[in-house]
């Protein structure tokens, strides 16, 4: 008993730093109409400009979150306008092609910088608390408010602020906001920013507990996209529902399943979601 | 009348004939004798096996610039052409593909991750092109690479059984393995259980876990419920990091043991002393004292080379110089043929690539005898015996414990 506990506790927090990028990816997915892979790579590069803003700025975790935030969201933009924007309009399959090719190409620019080694943030590595037979770190917990924290944000921003309305209404109906004179330009250059922000916090969390190095995005980049598919592709709440899913599943999946064989909960929960519910747990349209 | 000029025009045909073969034959003649010698790397020059490739893939220009600069062999150059794995074994065969199809080279020389040169392999031996690796998982030389193949890293079983041993003599009674899904998993995992089941220690357990994961807190909880007092990390760097850090967190206490590849001098500077501190490390240890291995050190610019650079030398080496013992046929058959014949035996012993060309011109038979050590291969291609350096890591440093 205290074992599926124990992988409980283990993919609720897996799966709440997986909710971080996943949120990311279908924010931009809403709005923009195509799966934008360079998810992976503004991951990787939150996570090195958080390591720089950590061991070089000195700055603290919480604090250099926040730079791998405006990093990332600000590369996203660049990279968006230069590359992805002009390709948008020959269709999804095309910009989601070019969004990996871009993706690698970032990741290599990542490697040209700081190469291949792997790097650890300068933080203590504390040893976890242990309570009743489970057993959870504090690096975890803290993960855990972060990224509570900045899904709640985004969420009293989307519901409350006007521009947060405006992204919204672009999602739900582009034609119609435009005749309302919501600037789709700008909306686009704003989910971008937010979408590739939350890449790159999700990719310093995941680094926070473990260490980065150029593929440290690539590796997400499958569950991240099983989360958002689970979920409803597009839907926000959804991709938080999908991640927790993949999260708890890939860990309960370790009852019956060698470890080895846990990337295939991904791609199984992909498939089985998508026969039974074709549009995902909560469907495209949630909020 | 009509009988002769059909005669006439047949012979002048086959007369023609023979003269257009043989003018189309003649380039190609040309070429192969007196044009470059092409030779490939395959060495990971990115992936989890990026910190290593690059002085690989120097070490092996460095034995073809010093070639070259010393005649070439039986006065042809040789070229390199130098591909990227990846670590990867889908980009590995795109970069063999190239290097056969394209460059048509005559060997492939410095592949890496075990998964890789397994799937290199079969394209290596069904081409007839020659593959030098420094892959350690007991597979490979059990593939039918009728000769294609010569590793000089030890193979899992001579590997393991030292590691054993060493376990045995630190009398550490319960191991368990925490182990990367590679092609030398499962393998190591059973020549372990049976060097300790026979030294009165056991194997009490093992988890093969998926290395692409960010997060190995389940696969510990396997582990600790065993109550293990030596825990085997049988991974790559990127997720024996992890795996570390996570043992750390978890309060493990017990000894700790990896390969040098996995827990290196990297892995020491990205997390705190605490965490590393007491894990021993084995490494296939080079010809430390050899003139190879200093002239080597001396170029790459550092004291310590790794086990791989030192490998690459040597392969580069032993191809060159089986070429040469081959008449200068440049093919990979040839250096099937020839290599085992410079590499071991009675001849002079030499310890690089310029002075064995130079004995072989004189007709004398050679020994090589290279950076990483005596490069004898079985006739399967394994290397027939090697020592192993033993670590352990103090203060985020390493110091040497004993030498196998």
């Amino acid at each position: 008993m205290s074992e599926v506990a124990q992988l409980l506790v283990n993919g609720l927090v897996a799966g709440t730093i997986l909710a971080v990028p996943a949120i990311g990816f279908t924010a931009i997915y809403a709005v923009l109409r195509f799966p934008n892979f360079t998810v992976a790579s503004h991951a990787t590069i939150g996570a090195f400009a958080g390591y720089v803003a950590n061991t070089a700025g000195g700055l603290p975790a919480w604090a250099a979150v926040g730079v791998a935030f405006l990093v990332a969201g600000a590369a996203g933009v660049v990279n968006d306008e230069i590359v992805l924007k002009p390709l948008r309009p020959a269709g999804a399959l095309t910009a989601a092609i070019a969004a990996v090719a871009l993706t690698i190409v970032l990741e290599n620019v990542v490697r040209f910088i700081w190469g291949n080694d792997l790097r650890g943030y300068d933080l203590p590595i504390r040893r976890d608390w242990q309570w009743a037979g489970l057993r959870i770190g504090p690096q975890q917990v803290e993960n855990l408010v972060i990224a509570v924290l900045a899904m709640a944000a985004l969420f009293l921003f989307l519901a409350f602020t006007r521009t947060g309305k405006a992204m919204r209404a672009v999602a739900d109906n582009p034609m119609l906001a435009g005749i309302k004179g919501i600037n789709a330009d700008m909306v686009a250059r704003l989910v971008n920013f937010v979408g590739m922000g939350l890449a790159g916090v999700g990719g310093m969390l995941l680094g926070l507990d473990t260490s980065i190095d150029p593929l440290t995005g690539f590796r997400v980049i499958l569950s991240v996209f099983a989360a958002a598919v689970v979920g409803g592709l597009g839907s926000i709440p959804g991709a938080v529902v999908g991640a927790l899913t993949i999260g708890v599943a890939e860990e309960l999946s370790l009852l019956s399943l060698a470890p080895a064989y846990r990337t295939a909960v991904g791609f199984a929960a992909i498939l089985v979601v998508l026969t039974l519910r074709p549009r995902g747990l909560l469907g495209e349209r949630a909020y | 009348m009509s009988d002769d000029s059909t005669r006439i025009s047949r012979r002048a045909m086959l007369a023609g004939a023979t003269a257009l073969s043989a003018a189309a034959l003649a380039p190609r003649l040309a070429r192969a004798q007196g044009g470059a010698i092409r030779l490939g790397t395959l060495t990971p020059l990115t992936g989890a096996g990026g910190p290593y490739g690059p002085p690989m893939r120097r070490a092996m220009e460095w034995v073809v610039g010093e070639v070259n600069a010393a005649g070439g062999v039986l006065s042809r150059k040789i070229e390199l052409a130098s591909e990227d794995d990846q670590t990867n074994p889908e980009a590995a065969v795109r970069a063999a593909r190239k290097l056969i199809d394209v460059d048509k080279v005559a060997a492939i020389m410095g592949t890496w991750a075990s998964a890789v040169t397994t799937a290199v392999a079969p394209l290596c031996w069904e081409s007839k092109t020659f593959l030098t690796t420094v892959s350690g998982s007991d597979t490979i030389t059990q593939l039918p690479h009728q000769g294609y193949l010569v590793r000089t890293q030890p193979n899992t079983h001579l590997q393991i059984g030292k590691l054993g041993d060493f376990i045995l003599s630190l009398k550490s009674k319960r191991v368990f393995v925490l182990a990367a899904q590679t092609p030398f998993a499962v393998p190591s995992q059973k020549r372990l259980a049976e060097v300790l089941g026979k030294g009165g220690s056991e194997l009490v357990g093992g988890v093969i876990y998926d290395k692409d994961k960010a997060t190995f807190r389940s696969e510990i909880d396997q582990a600790l419920k065993a109550k293990p007092d030596m825990i085997y990390l049988n991974g790559y760097t990127p997720d024996t990091t992890v795996v570390m850090k996570e043992l750390y967190k978890a309060g493990y206490t017990g000894a700790k043991i990896a390969q040098g590849y996995a827990v290196n001098q990297k892995l020491l500077d990205s997390m705190p002393a605490e965490v590393s501190d007491g894990t021993y490390t084995a490494t296939p240890s080079p010809a430390v004292d050899s003139a190879g291995y200093k002239r080597l050190a001396k170029f790459l610019g550092t004291a310590d080379l790794d086990p791989y650079s030192c490998q690459c030398h040597d392969h580069a080496s032993l191809v060159v110089l089986a070429i040469a013992h081959a008449k200068g046929e440049a093919t990979g058959t040839a250096i099937k043929d020839h290599v085992r014949k410079i590499s071991q035996g009675g001849g002079a012993k030499v310890d690089n690539a310029v002075d064995g060309l130079k004995l072989l011109a004189q007709g004398k038979e050679i020994n090589y005898e290279g950076a990483s050590g005596p490069c004898d291969f079985t006739d399967t291609g394994d290397i027939i015996d090697c020592k192993i350096r033993y670590d352990q890591a103090e203060k985020g440093k390493f110091k040497q414990v004993t030498i196998l």
